[in-house]
C-alpha cells in the first residue's frame, strides 16, 4: 500500500449505518463538549456565590443588567434571522438567505462591540474579588464563542454570496446555524445567572 | 496509516517518561540524597506521570482504535480524516511542552497541579503543563468525537450495536466520557492557568475564591479518566481473551451494559480523592458507597473473562500472555482501591506509596499490560510481518516479572507509612527502596527486548498472513496490512464477532459470498 495512492485516490462511499448525518452528529456531539466546558466554569461560579455566600454583586460593585438584557435582545434576535436564512435557502429564496446570514453576523458584531464597551466602563476587573474573576471569565468564555461564531458565520455569508448552497445542499448553514443557536442559548443561560439571579 | 503514527508517537513518550521513573528510582536507592535536588525530584514524578497519562496510555488507546476500529465496523476510514490528523498532530506540540517543562522554572506540583500551589505558588514550568495539558486534551476530544460518529454513522451493512465486536463498545463508551468529562479538565487548567498568569482569584481565598474548587472540578474530570484509560483496554483484552480461548465471550451482552454503567458511575465517584483534603464530611459515605459500587460492573467483567476462559482452548501466544497478566494484575489494582475507597483506610494510607501501589497496579498492571496485549495482536495487521515469538514471550516474563518486585513491595511501604512524593525518607525503609530500585532498573531493561522485537519485526519479520489468530473480527478477513482503504469491497456483516466453535457460523462475509450465503439460506 503507498502512501501516493491513499493521497491520490478518494475513500470510498461508506454504508450509511445511521439517518443522521454524520456532520451535524459532530456539531452535536462538539456542542456537548461545549456544553460540560461552560459547567465547570459554572461549577467555579457556584462555588463562590452559593458555598462560599458571596454577596453578588459585592458592594460596591453594580452590573448594567439593562445594557446587557437590550444585548441579549440583539442575540435573540439574531438567531431568528439565523432560522430564517436557513428556511429560505431550503425554499431556494438566494436573496433570503444572503440578508438572513448578513443580518445575523452584524448583530452578532453588534453584541460582541457592545460587550466590550460594557468591560470598558463597568469599573472593576478580573482582580477585583472572585466576583470581578467569574463575571470576567463567564462572559468572556462566551464572547470567545461569540467570536469563533462570527468566524464561521463569515465564512457562511461569504460562500452564500459567491452561490454556494442550494436547496439540496444547505448543510453548512444548517450546521453552521446549529453552533450560532448554542452560542445564543448559552448566553441566555450566563445573562440569567449572572446579571439577573 | 494516523492509527500507526500515534502509536509510534506513544511510544517515544512512553520511553522518555519510563527513563524520567528510573531517575526517580536512581535517586531513592538510597536515604539521602544522590543525584538530583528536591525541586527537580518534584519536576521528575510531576513530568512523569503527566507524560504516561495524558501522552501515553490516553493517546495510545486512541491510536490503536484509530487503526482497529474503522476495520472492525467495516468502513473505510473515520468519519473526519483531517480533524483525525489534527488530533494527531496535537500530540507532540502537547508532549514536547511538557518536556520542555524542565527547561524553565519547573513545573512540581505533581500531575494533579493543585490549586493554590500550582496556580499562584509555582514557576512558568506549571503553564507549560497547563498547555499541555489543553492541547492533549482538545486531541482526546476531537479523536472521541471522530470515534462516536464513525461508530454511529459508518458500520457495515448488517453490524447492528448487538454485533458490534468489545472493543468497538469499550471505544464507544469511552469517548463518551472523553467527549462529556474532559472539558472539565480544560475548565481547571485555564483557571489555574488564569490565577496564575493574570491574577485572578478563582481559588484564591483571600479574594473570596473558593479553593478547593479545583479538586472538584479536577477530579470530576481525572476520575471518569481512569475510566478512560482503562475501558479501552478491557475491550483489547476481551478481542484477545475470546480469540486465544476459541470460545465465545462470556456475557456479552452484560461486558457492554457494565461498560454503560461504568460509564454513568464514574461520574459519581470524584471525591474518594478527597477524603483528606477538608471538604464536606457528609460527602465522604455517598462517595465511599458509590465507589465500591463500580466493583460490580468491574467484577462482572472479570467473571465474565474466566468464565470465557473456562474449558477454552488455550493458546498462549505473546498477546493472550498479556491479556491473562492484565486479568489478574488487575485484579490486585482492584482489590487495593476497594480498600482506597474505604474512608477509614484511605484516611490512614492517603498519600504515601499504597496508593502509588495501586495506580501502577491498575495503571501498569492493567492499561499497559492491555496496550502491549493489542500492539502485539494487531501487529501482523498493521505492518504487515510477523513478530518474533520467542522475544515476545519473553518480554512478558520480563516485564511480568519486573512489574511484580517493583510494585508489589510499594503496599508495605505504604502501610509501613512511607509518604509518596518525596525524594528522601527514614532509613528504615533503605532495603526495600534498595530492592525497588534494582527492580525497576530490571523492569526497564525488558523494554529494549520489546523495543528490538518491533523495530527487527517491522523491518525483517516474516510476512504475516491475512488471518493469523484465526479470529472472526473483520479486520483479519483483509488482507496485511489492509488495502488503502481498508476494503476493496464492503463486508456483509451476518452474525456476532465471537461465534468461535459454533459451526458454520460467520461474522462477516464479501461479495460473491453474500451471494452464496443468500443462496445457501434461501435452499
Amino acid at each position: 500500500m503507498s502512501v501516493e495512492a491513499g493521497h491520490a485516490a478518494h475513500p470510498p462511499v461508506a454504508h450509511q449505518s445511521s439517518r443522521v448525518d454524520a456532520r451535524t452528529l459532530g456539531m452535536f456531539l462538539f456542542i456537548a463538549s461545549e456544553v460540560m466546558l461552560f459547567g465547570s466554569f459554572f461549577t467555579a461560579y457556584f462555588f463562590v456565590r452559593v458555598v462560599n455566600h458571596q454577596p453578588w454583586p459585592p458592594s460596591p460593585f453594580h452590573l448594567p443588567v439593562f445594557v446587557a438584557f437590550v444585548n441579549t435582545c440583539i442575540l435573540v434576535t439574531s438567531s431568528f434571522t439565523m432560522h430564517w436564512a436557513l428556511q429560505s435557502i431550503k425554499r431556494g429564496n438566494r436573496a433570503g438567505m444572503q440578508a438572513g446570514l448578513t443580518l445575523t453576523f452584524l448583530m452578532g458584531v453588534t453584541f460582541l462591540l457592545t460587550q466590550l464597551l460594557e468591560y470598558a466602563r463597568i469599573g472593576f476587573t478580573p482582580h477585583d474579588q472572585a466576583f470581578g474573576t467569574i463575571f470576567f471569565c463567564l462572559t468572556g468564555l462566551h464572547g470567545a464563542h461569540v467570536f469563533v461564531g462570527l468566524t464561521i458565520l463569515a465564512a457562511m455569508t461569504t460562500r452564500a454570496f459567491r452561490g454556494h448552497f442550494s436547496p439540496e445542499a444547505h448543510n453548512g448553514v444548517e450546521i453552521g446555524g446549529i453552533y450560532w443557536h448554542f452560542v445564543d442559548v448559552m448566553w441566555i443561560v450566563v445573562f440569567t445567572t449572572v446579571y439577573i439571579l | 496509516m494516523i492509527g500507526i503514527q500515534y502509536v509510534v508517537t506513544t511510544i517515544f513518550f512512553f520511553l522518555a517518561a519510563g527513563l524520567l521513573a528510573m531517575l526517580m528510582r536512581a535517586e531513592l536507592a538510597r536515604p539521602g540524597m544522590q543525584f538530583v535536588g528536591n525541586q527537580v525530584f518534584n519536576e521528575l514524578f510531576s513530568v512523569h506521570a503527566a507524560l504516561m497519562i495524558f501522552l501515553f496510555i490516553i493517546p495510545a488507546f486512541a491510536g490503536l482504535g484509530n487503526f482497529v476500529i474503522p476495520l472492525m465496523i467495516g468502513a473505510p476510514d473515520m468519519a473526519f480524516p483531517r480533524l483525525n490528523a489534527l488530533s494527531f498532530w496535537l500530540l507532540p506540540m502537547a508532549g514536547l511542552m511538557m518536556l520542555s517543562s524542565f527547561f524553565v522554572p519547573g513545573f512540581g506540583c505533581g500531575w494533579t497541579g493543585y490549586a493554590p500551589l500550582c496556580s499562584t505558588h509555582q514557576e512558568l514550568g506549571a503553564v507549560f503543563f497547563n498547555m499541555g495539558v489543553q492541547w492533549a486534551g482538545a486531541s482526546s476530544i476531537m479523536t472521541a468525537l471522530n470515534f462516536l460518529v464513525t461508530i454511529i454513522t459508518m458500520r457495515a451493512p448488517g453490524m447492528t450495536f448487538w454485533r458490534m465486536p468489545l472493543l468497538v463498545w469499550a471505544n464507544f463508551t469511552t469517548s463518551l466520557l472523553v467527549v462529556i468529562a474532559t472539558p472539565f479538565i480544560a475548565g481547571s487548567q485555564f483557571m489555574t492557568m488564569f490565577d496564575h498568569v493574570m491574577h485572578t482569584n478563582f481559588f484564591n481565598y483571600e479574594a473570596h475564591g473558593y479553593v478547593l474548587g479545583y479538586q472538584h472540578i479536577f477530579w470530576f474530570y481525572s476520575h471518569p479518566a481512569v475510566y478512560i484509560m482503562m475501558l479501552p483496554g478491557f475491550g483489547i483484552a476481551s478481542e484477545v481473551i475470546s480469540t486465544f480461548a476459541r470460545k465465545p465471550i462470556f456475557g456479552y451482552r452484560l461486558m457492554a451494559l457494565s461498560l454503560m454503567a461504568i460509564l454513568v458511575l464514574g461520574f459519581s465517584v470524584w471525591a474518594h480523592h478527597m477524603f483528606v483534603s477538608g471538604m464536606a464530611p457528609w460527602l465522604r459515605v455517598p462517595m465511599m458507597v458509590t465507589s465500591v459500587v463500580i466493583a460490580v460492573p468491574t467484577g462482572i467483567k472479570v467473571f465474565s473473562w474466566l468464565a470465557t476462559l473456562w474449558e477454552g482452548k488455550l493458546s498462549f501466544r505473546t498477546p493472550m500472555l498479556f491479556a491473562l497478566g492484565f486479568v489478574s494484575m488487575f485484579v490486585i489494582g482492584g482489590l487495593s482501591g476497594i480498600y482506597l475507597a474505604a474512608v477509614p483506610i484511605d484516611i490512614d494510607v492517603s498519600d504515601t506509596y499504597f496508593v502509588v501501589a495501586h495506580i501502577h497496579y491498575v495503571l501498569f498492571g492493567g492499561s499497559l499490560f492491555t496496550i502491549f496485549a493489542g500492539i502485539y495482536y494487531w501487529f501482523p495487521k498493521m505492518t504487515g510481518r510477523m513478530y518474533n515469538e520467542q522475544l515476545g514471550k519473553l518480554h512478558f516474563w520480563l516485564t511480568f516479572i519486573g512489574f511484580n518486585a517493583t510494585f508489589f513491595p510499594m503496599h508495605y511501604l505504604g502501610i509501613q507509612g512511607m509518604p509518596r512524593r518525596v525524594s528522601d525518607y527514614a532509613p528504615r525503609f533503605a532495603d526495600l527502596n534498595f530492592f525497588i530500585s534494582i527492580a525497576s532498573f530490571f523492569l526497564g531493561a525488558s523494554t529494549l527486548v520489546f523495543l528490538y522485537n518491533m523495530i527487527v519485526s517491522w523491518a525483517r519479520g516474516e510476512p504475516a498472513p491475512a488471518n493469523p489468530w484465526r479470529a472472526m473480527t473483520i479486520e483479519w478477513q483483509v488482507s496485511s496490512p489492509p488495502p488503502v482503504f481498508n476494503f476493496d469491497e464492503v463486508p456483509q456483516v451476518v452474525g456476532g464477532p465471537y461465534e468461535y466453535g459454533v459451526p458454520g457460523a460467520r461474522h462477516a462475509v464479501f461479495g460473491d459470498r453474500v451471494a452464496e450465503e443468500e443462496e445457501v439460506r434461501s435452499r
